[in-house]
Parts: C-alpha cells; sequence; structure tokens
C-alpha cells in the first residue's frame, strides 16, 4: 500500500467518519466545522504516545470549550490493544480505530506520533511530529490563537 | 658529477622499490564511500548530518581463497573521515552527499630494507538523488528506495613527490564513477522495531584517470537484520557481498586486482535525547576469492558514526 504524500498547513483536511471506541458514537469531522480540531494519530506501542495522551487528556480536561476539541484516531492493528491502553489514561475525548489505515493514509501518517491542527474552515493549519513533555503548552497557545482568530 | 648520479639513481630505485617488491595490489575490499553515505528515510525539509570516522587494516595476504604467510612484513591501513548530509527535497525525493579525507598507511619490514609511507588529502565525494515510492507506514510493511548519483574525483591522487605511489595508495581516484543504489526495508511488526533492510550498490568506473587508470567496477550487495530493543538502543546483524572487477590501465586489465568478498557485518546504535545517534560497526571477512595470483586485502575494518537530525 502506497502512503499518500504528508500533508501540510494550508491543505484541506481530508474528511473520515468513524465511531468512537469508548461511547459508540458516530464521530464525523464534518460535524465539526466551525470548531477549531486538534486531530492526533496514535498506537499503543508508540512510546512517546505514553506521555502525549495522558497531556492531551489534561488539556481537554482543564480548558473545555465548544470552540475546540480534540479527536484521537487509534491505528493499531489489533484494536483491542488501543482500548487496553485507553483504560489506563482514562481519556474522554472521542477516540476512532483506524486499523487498515482509510484515515491515516489520506493524511500521509508515515510515524507517530502526528497531530494536526484543523482551523474552523476544516484546513490544516499545522503538522505536529512527535511529542516531548511540555509540548502541549504551544499546542494549546497555537490552539488558542485559532479560537480568538 | 658521476657520483652524484648514482646516488640520485639510488635514491629512486629505494623510493621505487617498495611498490616493485609488492607487486600485488591492495583491494581494499570496498572503499568506505558507502558505508558511510546518509540514506536515512526522509520528509520534505528533513536534514540529517553525519561523521563517520572509519578504519581499514588491510593486511591479509591471499592468494584466490588461501590466505598466506606476509613474508615481507608488510602492514597497510586506511583511516577515513567521512562527513555526509541526506536532505528531504520532498516526501518522495531527497539528495544525499558525501565528502571525505584519507588517511593510508604503507609499511614494508623485511631484512633487506624497510619503509613507511603515508599518503593524506581529500577523497572522492559522492551526489546521489533518491527516489523513495514506498515507505514503511503504520499501515505498510515495505519500503523501497532507489538512488543515482556520481562519485566525484574532487580529492587528492598525486601523491608520492617525485615517484608517484601506487594508485591505491592515493586518497582519491582521480576519476569519476556512476553510482546505481536500491533499498527494500521489510518490517516484521507494526512498531518496525524488527526490520530486514537489502540493499545493492553499483559503482561504474568507465572513466580513466589522467594516468589512464581506471578502478574496477564495483557491486555491493547487503542484508541485514535490526532489533531496536528500545527507543534508545538497536543493534544489526547483517552480511554484504561485493565483486569488483579487475582494474584497468590504458585499457588493460592490472593484474592482482578484483575478486569478491563476504563479510559479517555487526552493528550497534545508541540514540541521544537530543537526536544524536552514535552507531558503532564492523566488518569481518567470512570469505573471499581474490583475482590474480595474490592481493593484500581487508582484514577487518571498523567505524563510528555520529549522525543529527535537524
Amino acid at each position: 500500500m502506497i502512503a499518500g504524500f504528508g500533508l501540510r498547513a494550508q491543505d484541506l483536511a481530508p474528511g473520515f467518519s468513524g465511531i468512537d471506541l469508548q461511547t459508540g458514537d458516530q464521530i464525523n469531522l464534518a460535524d465539526y466545522r466551525g470548531r477549531v480540531v486538534y486531530l492526533d494519530f496514535w498506537a499503543s506501542w508508540c512510546l512517546p504516545c505514553l506521555v502525549s495522551l495522558p497531556a492531551y487528556q489534561q488539556l481537554h480536561a482543564d480548558h473545555q470549550s465548544d470552540d475546540w476539541i480534540i479527536v484521537a484516531v487509534n491505528v493499531d492493528e489489533d484494536t483491542r490493544d488501543g482500548l487496553d491502553f485507553l483504560e489506563g489514561v482514562s481519556v474522554t475525548y472521542p477516540v476512532i480505530a483506524d486499523t487498515e489505515g482509510e484515515i491515516g493514509i489520506p493524511y500521509g501518517i508515515r510515524s507517530l506520533p502526528v497531530s494536526f491542527l484543523i482551523d474552523q474552515q476544516g484546513m490544516i493549519v499545522r503538522r505536529y511530529r512527535g511529542f516531548e513533555s511540555g509540548d502541549e503548552v504551544e499546542i494549546f497557545a497555537d490552539i488558542q490563537e485559532l479560537v480568538n482568530n | 658529477m658521476m657520483t652524484q648520479t648514482y646516488r640520485l639513481a639510488a635514491l629512486l630505485l629505494l623510493m621505487v622499490l617498495p611498490d616493485l617488491a609488492l607487486a600485488a595490489t591492495c583491494s581494499c575490499a570496498g572503499t568506505p564511500l558507502m558505508g558511510a553515505l546518509n540514506t536515512s528515510t526522509t520528509e520534505q525539509g528533513d536534514l540529517y548530518f553525519s561523521l563517520t570516522s572509519e578504519f581499514h587494516e588491510i593486511s591479509d595476504l591471499v592468494q584466490g581463497r588461501k590466505q598466506i604467510d606476509d613474508e615481507t612484513g608488510r602492514e597497510r591501513s586506511s583511516l577515513s573521515q567521512a562527513l555526509a548530509f541526506s536532505y528531504g527535497l520532498s516526501d518522495r525525493w531527497a539528495l544525499s552527499g558525501l565528502f571525505t579525507y584519507i588517511e593510508h598507511e604503507r609499511e614494508v619490514r623485511s631484512s633487506f630494507f624497510g619503509s613507511k609511507q603515508r599518503t593524506s588529502g581529500l577523497g572522492d565525494s559522492v551526489l546521489m538523488l533518491r527516489y523513495t515510492p514506498l515507505y514503511i507506514t503504520p499501515f505498510s510493511r515495505h519500503e523501497l528506495s532507489l538512488g543515482m548519483g556520481a562519485r566525484l574525483p574532487i580529492g587528492k591522487d598525486d601523491a608520492g613527490g617525485l615517484i608517484r605511489f601506487s594508485e591505491d595508495m592515493q586518497p582519491g581516484t582521480g576519476a569519476a564513477g556512476a553510482i546505481l543504489w536500491g533499498q527494500h526495508r521489510l518490517a516484521f511488526n507494526q512498531a518496525a522495531t524488527r526490520t530486514l533492510t537489502s540493499s545493492i550498490f553499483y559503482t561504474r568506473n568507465n572513466w580513466e584517470n589522467e594516468r589512464d587508470y581506471a578502478f574496477g567496477h564495483q557491486l555491493v550487495a547487503g542484508v541485514d537484520f535490526i532489533q531496536n530493543l528500545n527507543t534508545r538502543f538497536s543493534y544489526a546483524a547483517g552480511l554484504r557481498y561485493q565483486h569488483t572487477t579487475s582494474d584497468r590501465r590504458l585499457g588493460f586489465e592490472v593484474p592482482n586486482t578484483g575478486g569478491q568478498w563476504l563479510d559479517f557485518t555487526p552493528a550497534f546504535n545508541y540514540s541521544l535525547d537530543n537526536g544524536l545517534d552514535i552507531n558503532l560497526s564492523g566488518r569481518i571477512p567470512l570469505d573471499r576469492k581474490l583475482d590474480g595470483a595474490i592481493q593484500f586485502t581487508t582484514s577487518y575494518s571498523y567505524a563510528l558514526s555520529l549522525t543529527y537530525g535537524f
């Protein structure tokens, strides 16, 4: 399977839909038009994701608002691995599974973690590769800047 | 006047004697070029720099497949410093480059004469354009890269003063070469912590240097199993096969050059927090079948490499 080119800033975020692994709700990117979306791709075997998911959950809990949302996409080949991981982190934002790359390939995912900041019009504003503790501060500043625009 | 002429002749004879006495030329079992070339998978805008120090001990005297005693007491080694870069022009295209500084040392200790010769200077450089149509991703276990480029003779190839040293003692070859390269990586799991890398590297040396000398065409094929133990440490074990055709002077084959080599290639890699990778690798001969009557060839080699990614 050939991976798509990596998306960059000013590209239109490819649409997708899926079922929230934890609540069973239908998730559709188009439903979040008008809000800032922080789209995070992760997997249970991705060691930096052990750090990034709790950090994002903290952001989500501390700054919950209708202006922005985190949507996570788990790319584990076996979704049970992703669910086991989530049990330990208690993530409350939407998490959908992408075992075949239906979402990840159009976004050109090559390594994890990788995240995309999507503005209210559905355009990609920034791509983040990797994660280190403390990165969430800069990420939330970017989110706030978009929200305030 | 006559005495001075004899002295000069004797001096010239002494300078050239080691080369005459050691007509068996050296096959270094591979220039250090490819091993030091950075072929890291890149995305657009990624930039990697590598600094590699590679040592070759070239003191095995081999007749065909058989290692024989060297009664000349000759020792030969090469040390190369290589600065390599890799830059992602796009998500599929990358440019790799390599600049080298080479030091050769040759020492002969026999009952009749003894000498030590050293040469050093800029060696050849390499520029290669790579295309990667397939990547290892969470959704794909295969990666394929293809490349083509050139070996550029920007180095020193006239070391030796009045009597120029033999071609294998020159830091640079003095002639360009065309390079073809291909690499396939197979990931055994989604996290790609266990991979098998197969690569092939071909250098075609059709051009002769100023002394009408052309090094042999070289084919290097390798397979490496790489295991990441954690986010910092990985090790690799591989096999490397090399086939080199005979060198040519004025279009005629140079005796005692060329052959085939099979080496075991272990490597260890340690990643630091700041994006710096430290790599230690080696080459241990398993088998070799060298052309001609007799050749000096690589006894072993090892390399220490530092890589930094921006």
